[in-house]
C-alpha cells in the first residue's frame, strides 16, 4: 500500500512495504542520502530526521506509520541556498572531519536550539548523547554550537 | 633561485569538503548507485573451527533475483602481509566464527540474503583454539597445519606452530645487566582486549567489470593495496584492476587492507552487472580487524640512581585466524615498548599468534597504544621499587640527541626532554582539579610516548593549467583527516606561489596516480606531501625557465608569488603564471611535473633486529600526556578531571585541524582506556555485536583537551611537518591507567578500566595478570636459536 507524506516540503509517495524503515525510503527511493544508515537500531543517531517537528531516528520508523506526516532531512536545512546559522558555525570553526555523523548532529541541534535557543554548553552536550561521532571527540563542535547561542 | 619562504604558507586553510558534508551532499561509497546495480551479501560461518563437508548452492541459484554466486574456486589466490596465509573464502576448513563461505549477488539485498539461507553447508565441528595461551600450549592443535607451504612475502621472521611471525631484537649484554649486584629487577605483566574502530561508514564497495577490467569504487585507505591484493586473490594481472576512492566516512586503520573488494569484483564479473557490497553494522562488529588483544611480560634491571641497564620483554599479539597486519606490527614493539627511554641493553620478542578468532588488523597507532600503556605502568612500578619520583625518572631517562634506540638507531635532537618542560609549564599554568574529586580518590600522572611516521613510497603528478591553477594527482585518500583538502594544497601552493584554492586535488584513482603505500601511519602529509612537493619543484623550474626567457631575467632573479612570476623584490612586476604557461604551450608544451618519495633509510645497528619490517624509525613522533582522575570508591567509576597534551608536530600548518585530531584521537584513547572492549564467547564469536553492547565515547564522556603543539623537532617532512593524526590516541590508556593506579594504590595491569574492573581492584577481587604461558626464561619463549 503506498504511503503519502511530505518530505522537505514536497509531497511524495512511497511504494515500499509499510514495514520498510523510513531511512531506506529516504535514501534508496528518493535518493536523499544525507541521512546515514549506520547502526540501524536507533543507537547512533546518524539517520536523525525531524518528523512533524520532533526528532526521530529514521531507521526505527516504518514508512507505513508516517502517512500524511511531515519529514525534514539535513537536505532541508539550507533550503534557500544559504547555510543555516548552525551549518555556518560548524564550517567556520573547522570542526568537520569524515562528516558521516554531521547530518544527524545538525538535525539534533537544530531541533534543540528551536526549543532552547539560549542553552549552555552542558545542555548542548547533553542534547548530543544520541549522536555518535567517532572522529571529533565532540568538544570542538560543541564549542562551535556555543558561539551560536552567544550570538543569539 | 629564491628559496620558498615557509612563512608564506597559508595557515589554517578551511576544508573545502566541509560545506557539502554539512549539507548532506557528500557522496560516500555507501551513497552511490549505478544503473542495474546488484546487491551482494556474504554467507559466514557460525562455527569457529570446523571441517567443511559440503557446500551446495543448487537451491540458492534458483532463488528469485539471484544473478551470481561466488565460492572458493573463484578466488584461487592467497593474500597476507609477510605471509600469504589468507584465502578469500574458506574451502576445506573454517578458522573463525564469521569466516566467509560464499557470496551472492541479487537484484535486492533481501533476495541476496534469502539466497544465502538457501545455501546448504555441512560442517564437521573441530575443537577451537580461542586464546593465545591455548594456542601456545604444548601439543596445541595447529590452526594452519600447512604453514610451511605458504608463500613468504617478506623474509626474516621466525615461524612455527601457531606462531605466525616472531620478531626479536637483542642489543647489548643483557645477561650481564641483570646479573649486576647493584640493580633492582622489576617485572610487570599486562593484558589488553580488542578495540573496534566503529567507522561510521562501514566497509563498502561497488564493483563493475567493463572492457576486460575490474573497476572497484571503494571506501579504503589503500587503493593500491586493493588493486594488487584483488588481482592476487583472483589470479588476474594487477593491470586489470582499477580502483577509485570517493570520500571515506571514517577508517582509523580499519580500511588499511583489502577486505571486501574482491567479493564484489568476482560477482560483478560473473553477473556482468555492477555489484554493491556493504557490510552490516553487525558484520562490522564481528569481523572488524580490531586493535588486537595482547599480553605482555616485561622485566627491567634498574640501578638505584635510576639507570635502566637492561630490559627484556615478550609480547603476544593475537592475530586471529590469519596473520594480517599483526605480522607487520611485531616490528613496532622495538620502537614503542622498548622506546621512550635510554636502555643499556635490550631483549624483546614479539609473536603474532594464530587463534580461531576473527582476524585483527591495524587501528590508529596500533600496538603502540597498549605497548605505551604497559611501558608507562612498568615505569611507574620501577619508580615505586627504587623510590624515585616518576617525573624525575622520566626526565632522566627519555631519549635525547645522540641516544641509542632499542635497535641501535641514533636519535637526533632533544625532543622529549623539552616537551616534558612544556608539560610542566602547562601544569603550572592551570591549577590542579583535585577539588572536583570531592570524596573520591584523586590521582594524576604524566606519561610519554614514541610513535613514528610510516614513510615509504608515494608518487605525485602536477599539471599546471593555462589558467594558472594546478591539478595534483596522487593516490591519497581523504578519510576525514584533512590532508587532501588542507596540507597537500598548501604544500603545492607554497612551492608554486599560488593560492591553495587554486590547487585542484584529484580523488585517488590507480589509473591516474602512481603507486602509493596508502593513507595511514601519519604518512600522508609527509610522504604524499613530499612527493607533491617534488612534483611542484619540477613544475616550478619549468615556469622559471620559460619566464626567464620572456622576462629576460635569469631564473635566480625570479620569484613565484601571488600567482605571478616576479622579479625578486619588485612586487607586481613580471607576469602571471597563467601567461607563462600559455607561452610554454607554444614553445615547450604543457607544464607537467612528477615527483616521488620513499623512506630515507635511517640506519639501525646491524644484527640487532630479526624479523622486523622496519629496523629503525625514520621520523619519530613524541607525545607527553598528563591526566587527573577521580575514582569513585563505591562504584569504581573513573572520571577524567583534566587532560593535557604536548604533541610533537614538527611544524603545524593547520593548528585548528591538529587540535581536532588531538581532541578526537584522545577521545578514542579514553574509550579504549575506560570502556571499549570486545570479548570472545565460548563459541568463538565476538560477544558485542552492536553499538548497544560496544560502548564508544558519547558527548557526555568527553572533556576539552588542553593542547600545546611542540614545533621544531627534526623532520624530513615537507616544510618540517610530521603526521599529527595518528599519535593522539597513543597515550590516554597509559596516562589514565597510571593516574588510576596512583589514585587507588592498585597495581593496574589491564584495560579497559570499566567500573566493575576498578571496583574489583579496589576490593582486591581482580585477579592478578600472571601470564604463566610466557616462560620466565626469555629464551624458552622464542623460536630463534640461542647463539652458542
Amino acid at each position: 500500500m503506498p504511503t503519502s507524506l511530505m518530505i522537505n516540503g514536497e509531497r511524495r509517495t512511497s511504494n515500499r512495504d509499510p514495514m520498510t524503515p523510513l531511512i531506506d525510503v529516504l535514501r534508496d527511493e528518493f535518493l536523499l542520502t544525507g541521512a546515514k544508515s549506520v547502526c540501524r537500531e536507533g543507537v547512533c543517531g546518524a539517520c536523525t530526521v525531524h518528523l512533524d517537528g520532533r526528532l526521530a531516528v529514521s531507521c526505527l520508523v516504518p514508512i507505513g506509520t508516517v502517512e500524511g506526516k511531515d519529514v525534514r532531512t539535513v537536505e532541508s536545512l539550507a533550503m534557500a541556498g544559504e547555510l543555516s546559522p548552525l551549518q555556518q558555525v560548524m564550517e567556520q570553526h573547522d570542526v568537520v572531519q569524515c562528516g558521516m555523523c554531521f547530518p544527524g548532529i545538525l538535525m539534533t541541534l537544530t531541533s534543540f536550539f528551536q526549543a532552547q535557543p539560549n542553552a549552555g554548553r552542558d545542555e548542548i552536550k547533553a542534547a548530543l548523547v544520541g549522536n555518535i561521532c567517532r572522529c571529533t571527540g565532540y568538544e570542538r563542535l560543541v564549542d562551535a554550537a556555543v558561539t551560536l547561542t552567544k550570538r543569539s | 633561485m629564491a628559496i620558498a619562504d615557509p612563512a608564506a604558507v597559508t595557515m589554517n586553510l578551511p576544508r573545502r569538503d566541509a560545506r557539502d558534508k554539512l549539507l548532506g551532499r557528500t557522496r560516500f561509497t555507501v551513497d552511490r548507485k549505478l544503473p542495474r546495480m546488484l546487491h551482494a551479501a556474504i554467507l559466514r560461518s557460525e562455527a569457529a573451527s570446523a571441517r567443511i563437508v559440503k557446500i551446495d548452492v543448487t537451491r540458492a541459484k534458483q532463488m528469485p533475483g539471484v544473478r551470481a554466486i561466488a565460492l572458493a574456486e573463484d578466488a584461487p589466490g592467497m593474500h597476507g602481509i609477510g605471509i600469504a596465509d589468507h584465502p578469500l573464502f574458506a574451502s576445506d576448513v573454517i578458522r573463525f566464527y564469521g569466516e566467509q563461505i560464499a557470496a551472492v549477488a541479487a537484484d535486492t539485498y533481501e533476495q541476496a540474503q534469502a539466497a544465502l539461507r538457501a545455501i546448504e553447508v555441512e560442517l564437521e565441528p573441530l575443537p577451537a583454539v580461542l586464546t593465545m595461551a591455548e594456542a601456545l600450549a604444548p601439543g596445541a592443535r595447529l590452526i594452519h597445519p600447512g604453514w610451511k607451504n605458504y608463500e613468504v612475502l617478506f623474509e626474516g621472521g621466525a615461524r612455527g606452530g601457531n606462531v605466525a611471525w616472531e620478531a626479536t631484537v637483542i642489543r647489548g649484554d643483557i645477561d650481564a645487566a641483570f646479573a649486576r649486584d647493584d640493580v633492582v629487577v622489576v617485572e610487570s605483566c599486562f593484558r589488553v582486549g580488542r578495540q573496534n574502530h566503529v567507522s561510521l561508514e562501514p566497509r563498502a564497495v561497488i564493483a563493475t567489470y567493463e572492457d576486460g577490467r575490474y573497476h572497484i569504487e571503494t571506501s579504503t585507505q589503500v587503493p593500491w593495496t586493493v588493486r594488487n591484493q584483488t588481482a592476487k586473490l583472483l589470479g588476474v594481472p594487477a593491470s586489470q584492476v582499477h580502483v577509485t576512492v570517493p570520500p571515506v566516512g571514517g577508517a582509523f586503520g580499519q580500511k588499511f587492507d583489502c577486505t571486501l573488494e574482491p567479493y564484489a569484483a568476482i560477482l560483478a564479473r560473473k553477473a556482468g552487472l555492477p555489484v554493491r557490497l556493504v557490510y552490516s553494522r553487525q558484520e562490522e562488529m564481528l569481523t572488524c580487524l580490531c586493535r588486537e588483544n595482547a599480553e605482555i611480560k616485561m622485566r627491567s634491571a634498574v640501578t638505584r640512581e635510576g639507570d635502566i641497564v637492561g630490559r627484556e620483554a615478550v609480547v603476544l599479539m593475537d592475530c586471529g585466524a590469519y596473520g594480517g597486519e599483526q605480522i607487520f606490527l611485531t616490528t613496532m614493539t622495538a620502537h614503542t615498548l622498548m622506546g621512550n627511554y635510554k636502555l643499556g641493553s635490550v631483549k624483546a620478542a614479539t609473536r603474532a599468534v594464530y587463534t580461531n578468532t576473527a582476524p585483527n588488523g591495524a587501528f590508529r597507532a596500533c600496538n603502540g597504544v597498549y605497548n605505551t600503556f604497559a611501558l608507562e605502568r612498568h615505569t611507574d612500578e620501577i619508580c615505586e621499587a627504587i623510590g624515585m619520583d616518576p617525573l624525575e625518572f622520566r626526565r632522566r631517562n627519555v631519549l635525547g640527541d645522540g641516544d641509542l634506540g632499542a635497535t641501535g638507531q641514533v636519535f637526533e635532537g632533544d625532543v622529549l626532554g623539552p616537551m616534558l618542560d612544556r608539560m610542566a609549564a602547562m601544569r603550572e599554568k592551570s591549577p590542579p582539579k583535585k577539588d572536583l574529586a570531592d570524596d573520591r580518590l584523586y590521582g594524576r600522572a604524566t606519561v610519554v610516548g614514541t610513535w613514528f611516521v610510516f614513510v615509504g613510497p608515494s608518487a605525485a603528478t602536477i599539471n599546471l593549467n593555462a589558467d594558472g591553477s594546478a591539478t595534483l594527482i596522487t593516490a591519497g585518500v581523504e578519510i576525514g583527516q584533512g590532508t587532501m583538502v588542507q596540507a597537500l594544497p598548501q604544500i603545492v601552493a607554497h612551492e608554486l606561489g599560488i593560492h591553495p584554492d587554486d590547487v585542484i586535488v584529484r580523488n585517488a584513482d590507480t589509473d591516474a596516480a602512481g603507486f602509493d603505500l596508502g593513507v595511514g601511519g601519519g604518512r600522508t602529509t609527509v610522504s604524499v606531501g613530499a612527493a607533491s612537493k617534488a612534483a611542484a619543484a619540477v613544475v616550478r623550474q619549468k615556469i622559471l625557465e620559460t619566464a626567464s626567457e620572456l622576462l629576460q631575467t635569469r631564473p635566480e632573479g625570479l620569484v613565484l608569488r601571488n600567482g605571478r612570476v616576479e622579479l625578486a623584490g619588485v612586487e607586481g612586476s613580471g607576469m602571471t603564471i597563467a601567461k607563462v604557461v600559455q607561452r610554454a604551450h607554444q614553445v615547450t608544451g604543457p607544464v607537467v611535473g612528477s615527483g616521488s618519495f620513499t623512506n630515507p633509510g635511517v640506519a639501525a645497528m646491524p644484527g640487532c633486529a630479526a624479523g622486523h619490517f622496519i629496523d629503525a624509525i625514520d621520523i619519530p613522533v613524541f607525545n607527553v600526556h598528563d591526566c587527573e582522575v577521580a575514582v569513585d570508591p563505591e562504584t569504581g567509576h573513573v572520571e577524567i578531571l583534566s587532560y593535557k597534551v604536548v604533541q610533537d608536530v614538527g611544524r603545524a600548518l593547520n593548528p585548528r585541524a591538529i587540535h581536532g585530531q588531538i581532541q578526537g584521537g584522545v577521545t578514542q584513547g579514553i574509550g579504549y582506556a575506560l570502556h571499549e572492549e570486545h570479548t570472545i564467547g565460548e563459541d568463538g564469536c565476538i560477544r558485542q555485536n552492536s553499538l548497544e553492547t560496544y560502548r564508544v565515547p558519547l558527548a557526555l564522556d568527553t572533556l576539552a583537551i588542553e593542547i600545546d603543539l611542540y614545533e621544531g623537532a627534526p623532520s624530513i617532512g615537507p616544510l618540517g611537518v610530521k603526521g599529527a593524526g595518528e599519535v593522539p590516541v597513543m597515550n590516554p590508556p597509559a596516562a589514565i591507567a597510571c593516574a588510576v593506579a596512583n589514585a587507588t594504590a592498585c597495581r593496574i595491569q589491564q584495560t579497559p578500566l570499566t567500573p566493575p574492573r576498578v571496583l574489583g581492584y579496589l576490593l582486591g577481587r581482580e585477579p592478578a595478570v600472571e601470564l604463566p604461558h610466557i616462560a620466565d626464561n626469555w629464551w624458552d619463549n622464542v623460536l630463534m636459536k640461542r647463539p652458542s
